[in-house]
């Protein structure tokens, strides 16, 4: 980066000033403003807490230094001192070539404070690095960093470039694997410019509104939901004195970038910077704490990596990804899954299972033991027999012999957990009470921590820790220690949502159901249950893999639905009718279906086009209709060789009436005529379904009804053409 | 067939199987367009028709011997046609045929071999595969739909990387895998407890004819000791004794291995002179041959087989496609 820079100015004359004198700097908000990682940060701050056994910190200060930043300034805010000191005594004081400056305040309550305070100090000089002290990544800066200083050039009022990256959120719970909400923007695709930014859409609503001047003022406009916002900012300094101008900016996304793209008075323009196959996210909940874990465990964050990162400590990579200290005493009967780190002076019993898991330093787990999915600290204890899945558990906890946390259960600081008791799913422990009131603004609420009382609580702990066993030898077994936080009317619907245990099937099942009923019309049911199949993948990282509902129903779904993609890109590409025979046959032998399910799935795939193609009327939608069948009829004929597979399309079809596209419902003879027209559908196919039909209970003869008089005719002509022949 | 053809040239169709397939139901078209000319007999023209096609697929792409093998099937079904039937008649017959064969020897092969190789998957395995074979694919996602617990390593190489198309269809399905380039088949090798390949064909002294790379995989399992099963429908195999993998093979192009797609740092051959061109010779082989004594078993559709057990399988498969 620094070589570049030199060249640079050798060659570009015109502005030497900003590339040469100032060395890149960086902001780093050693403080979230948020209350999600409660109760564990109300006694560390969260940039401190251990990832895959290292402080998150170092994560983002190890990156920003590999990617050429010279200058960090880091602003704490909550346990400000905690940071300082761990900063001071950490390698980072002392790099050469890195300086690392700590900016202490005590009473910012949001992100907007901290950049207020930092304008005031007037020490940062030119373009920087805006990044919060829990975000991991390995992507290079020197690409998105050259093309902010190009657009500058061009555009002062470009200020500043997003990074983000492709992370396709669930269909189901409108979540990232990050457990973060589906995300909106609005991006330009040939000047990358953003234009809308939506986090907090109303699903319940069920569409997004956009500024109409939006498309009148752009060519070209790509929204997309696809996108994972990996908060790292690239920005120019005004950055910081709108802050300061605007002082009731406070959240970073919600509040600036939203502000920047509403307000057009000062145009200034906001960037994005797509990056591919490098890394970068952000640890916002404790799901994404899962996640990224997962993610550096398999290296996907290479070279930020425990075995890379700790380099003196000796942490050797085995297969399967499994990371061991130097000094861990295994038993010889415990058994260490993949993908499972376990740190310096941990000693594991007999029998042990532990797969999935991060264990920390210095900890002692008897025997007997099972544990999934969990990132234990340093230095707990558990005792024999105890069970954890899907678990955080902090420092210096102890599990008395027996325990068992069920999944999402947050243990914090130095809680107990007594004999054989069994900690409920999602509950948060805390030796510290819960703060009863709570505020709504998630911004302010960590005010009461961050001014001291943190300190102040500990201290009061400290004198407090006998009443506190008495009084709570209820709430966690006998011997146990610690408040089992009760959670809150409301959130407690949306707490799965955010845990590190992964997504119960039975509320997908449930998001499933009433995505259903919601948009029968838009979805097929075959998209939401593959989709379900996706997630479960995700979730497979923990060793929970029972693909029960493999069924064929299943597979003719997204048969289906695979068929339905094929023929709409035939439909889009112009591909040649006897291409998509041979592809749709490629399909059938792959997903080992009968010629039958394929005339089905063609035939349900040109109606849902022409249902969905637009249309006003129902003769329109008749002609939709009409074009399609004759276009594709070719495509259609050569799956029905017989009169058993158009009986199977006529049902299709009525099926099609009944659930998934009513307006057909009012056209069924007309179409029913159409096909026979195209012949497509024989006249014998047509009569044996009614045939068939005569037998069925009334509901189930409406459309027989409704075609009755096309049936007569046929029949008719029939007895005409008999007659004929004799 | 111009279409087939143009996609075994473009390389869109790949896989012995696919290719095949589409070969087969070329034909199958092309019969049902073909109308015999006056003064001449359905069965010798007809003969020679398929013969100009298989010429000019020859010149997309060389043929694979499963392709031969197919192809020889068809002839013979036509030369024996019954000289009684009429032109339409005889076309259904053909027509049928072929989709009896697509169905007989290779579908249901394919469904055969999966159940048998599924029996040697157990608890707790570590299969290794490489490149992508599509019935290992089906054997693995037909184990892991049983609920057998395995792991998989798909081990690749350059130029094709056709692996990581099959480890993303793993990955999709929900198997743990693991993905490593066949220079460090060493390394990954000592955990792996079984090792399943494909084949483009086997010969009848055993000698397993496939993917460029396969020979060192089996190789290097033989060394540790690593059971190797290669899965083969039987209408793969093929009479000829062949010993090297020099003297019948395909070339590919050779710029595929000079270059790297997207990493221009390491194009280092890219701005060689003519004259530097004259003393470098790129050999871009499509196929190896794997000499039998490293092949554990061979599960083809009449069951696992050892490999001196081939010419038995070929002889026997003959006489039935004459049969049928």
């Amino acid at each position: 980066m620094g070589a570049q820079k030199k060249g640079a100015t050798a060659r570009v004359s015109e502005d030497p000033e900003e590339l040469a004198r100032h060395p890149l700097q960086a902001i780093l908000l050693a403080d979230s403003f948020t209350t999600k990682f409660r109760p564990i940060t109300l006694e560390r701050p969260k940039v401190l807490l251990p990832l895959v056994n290292i402080p998150m910190i170092n994560y983002t200060l190890a990156w920003l230094e590999s990617a050429g930043v010279e200058e960090v300034f880091v602003f704490c805010c909550a346990h400000s001192k905690q940071v300082i000191d761990y900063l001071e005594s950490s390698e980072w004081s002392s790099q050469p070539n890195f300086s690392v400056t700590t900016i202490e305040s005590h009473n910012s309550i949001s992100a907007g404070d901290a950049l207020r305070l930092i304008y005031e100090r007037n020490v940062i000089h030119g373009d920087f690095v805006l990044i919060s002290g829990d975000t991991v990544s390995n992507m290079s800066l020197t690409q998105a960093l050259q093309e902010h200083k190009d657009r500058r050039k061009k555009d002062a009022n470009a200020i500043m470039t997003m990074v983000v990256k492709q992370s396709k959120p669930s269909p189901i719970t409108q979540q990232s694997r990050l457990g973060t909400d589906e995300l909106f923007m609005a991006i330009n695709p040939v000047t990358k410019q953003l234009l809308y930014y939506e986090d907090k859409a109303e699903y319940s609503k069920g569409f997004i509104s956009l500024d109409k001047t939006l498309i009148a003022d752009n060519p070209s406009v790509i929204l997309h939901n696809d996108k994972q916002d990996c908060y790292i900012d690239i920005c120019s300094q005004e950055v910081l004195s709108l802050f300061t101008d605007n002082f009731d900016y406070q959240h970073l996304r919600r509040h600036f970038v939203k502000g920047l793209l509403v307000d057009d008075i000062m145009g200034y323009k906001i960037f994005t910077h797509e990056i591919h196959s490098s890394y970068a996210a952000r640890i916002d909940n404790f799901r994404s704490y899962d996640t990224i874990s997962k993610d550096i465990i398999q290296r996907w964050t290479y070279p930020f990596v425990p075995d890379v990162l700790c380099g003196s400590s000796a942490i050797k990579v085995e297969r399967q990804g499994t990371y061991r200290a130097s000094d861990v005493t295994l038993s010889r009967s415990a058994q260490f899954g993949s993908f499972t780190f376990i740190g310096q002076g941990t000693k594991i019993g007999t029998d042990t299972k532990i797969s999935h898991s991060v264990i920390g330093e210095r900890c002692t787990i008897g025997s007997n033991v099972t544990i999934e999915g969990s990132y234990i600290w340093n230095n707990v204890t558990i005792e024999d027999g105890c069970q954890l899945r899907n678990a955080i558990v902090c420092d210096g906890v102890i599990l008395k012999s027996g325990a068992v946390l069920q999944p999402g259960v947050i243990l914090s600081f130095k809680v107990v957990v007594g004999q054989q008791f069994v900690v409920p799913a999602y509950s948060k422990v805390s030796l510290l009470q819960q703060p009863t009131q709570q505020d709504s603004d998630e911004e302010l609420e960590y005010a009461d921590s961050t001014s001291g009382t943190g300190e102040l609580r500990s201290d009061k702990l400290n004198g407090d820790i006998a009443p506190d066993l008495s009084e709570t030898a209820s709430e966690l077994g006998t011997g146990g220690v610690g408040y089992i936080w009760t959670v809150f009317e409301g959130a407690y619907d949306e707490e799965w949502r955010h845990s590190v245990a992964p997504i119960p099937t039975d509320k997908l099942v449930k998001l499933m159901l009433d995505k259903d009923e919601d948009e029968e019309l838009l979805t097929q049911d075959g998209n939401v249950i593959s989709a379900s199949r996706e997630l479960k993948t995700d979730s497979d990282g923990n060793g929970s893999e029972d693909d029960d509902n493999e069924d064929s129903r299943d597979d003719y779904v997204s048969f289906e639905k695979e068929v339905e993609a094929t023929f709409l890109r035939a439909v889009h590409e112009n591909v040649k009718v006897d291409l998509a025979v041979l592809e749709v046959n490629a399909l059938r032998l792959s997903y080992n279906m009968a010629s039958v399910d394929c005339g089905g799935a063609i035939f349900y795939s040109m109606m849902k086009l022409a249902v969905e193609s637009p249309h006003n009327s129902a003769s329109e939608l008749h002609r939709n209709a009409a074009d399609i069948v004759t276009t594709w009829q070719k495509l259609l004929k050569s799956f029905l060789h017989d009169i058993d597979e158009e009986i199977e399309v006529i049902l299709k079809f009525e099926e099609m009436c009944l659930e998934s596209a009513k307006e057909f419902a009012a056209l069924f003879p007309q179409i029913l005529h159409l096909l026979y027209d195209k012949e497509i559908l024989q006249e014998d196919a047509i009569l044996r379904w009614a045939d068939e039909k005569e037998g069925a209970d009334e509901s189930d003869k409406v459309f027989l009804k409704r075609s009755e008089k096309f049936i007569q005719w046929l029949r008719e002509a029939e007895e005409e053409e008999d007659d004929e022949d004799e | 067939m111009n279409r087939v053809g143009l996609q075994y040239l473009a390389g869109d169709l790949s896989g012995g199987n696919a290719r095949c397939i589409a070969m087969l139901q070329a034909f199958q078209e092309a019969i049902r367009d073909y109308s015999t000319p006056p003064e001449k007999t359905l069965t010798r023209d007809l003969t020679s028709k398929i013969g100009g096609f298989v010429s000019f697929l020859i010149e997309c792409r060389p043929l694979s011997m499963s392709m031969g093998n197919a192809i020889r099937f068809l002839k013979s079904r036509i030369a024996r046609l019954p000289l009684t039937l009429s032109e339409s008649e005889a076309k259904t017959t053909l027509c049928s045929d072929i989709d009896r064969f697509i169905n007989e020897k290779i579908v249901l092969a394919d469904k055969v071999i999966l159940r048998h190789a599924a029996t040697k998957i157990r608890d707790g395995d570590v299969l290794l595969t490489y490149g992508s074979s599509c019935v290992v694919e089906m054997i693995l996602l037909y184990a892991h739909e049983l609920g057998k617990q395995f792991r998989v390593v798909v081990v690749d190489s350059h130029p094709m990387l056709e692996g990581q198309k099959l480890l993303r269809r793993l990955v999709v399905k929900g198997l743990s895998c693991t993905y490593t380039q066949l220079n460090a088949i060493s390394y990954v090798m000592h955990k792996v407890t079984r090792v399943f390949l494909g084949a483009s064909s086997i010969f009848s002294n055993g000698t397993v004819y496939s993917t460029v790379g396969t020979a060192s995989v089996a190789m290097v399992a033989h060394a540790f000791r690593v059971p190797v099963l290669v899965c083969c429908e039987a209408y793969k195999f093929h009479e000829r004794v062949q010993l090297d993998s020099i003297c019948f093979n395909e070339l590919g192009d050779p710029d595929a291995i000079s270059k790297v797609p997207g990493r221009v740092d390491v194009n280092y051959l890219d701005n060689l002179t003519d004259k530097q061109k004259e003393n470098l010779e790129l050999l871009n082989l499509k196929y190896d041959a794997t000499p039998s004594d490293y092949i554990s078993v061979i599960v083809t559709d009449y069951g696992m087989i050892p490999p001196t057990s081939v010419p038995v399988i070929v002889r026997g498969y003959r006489k039935e496609y004459l049969l049928i």
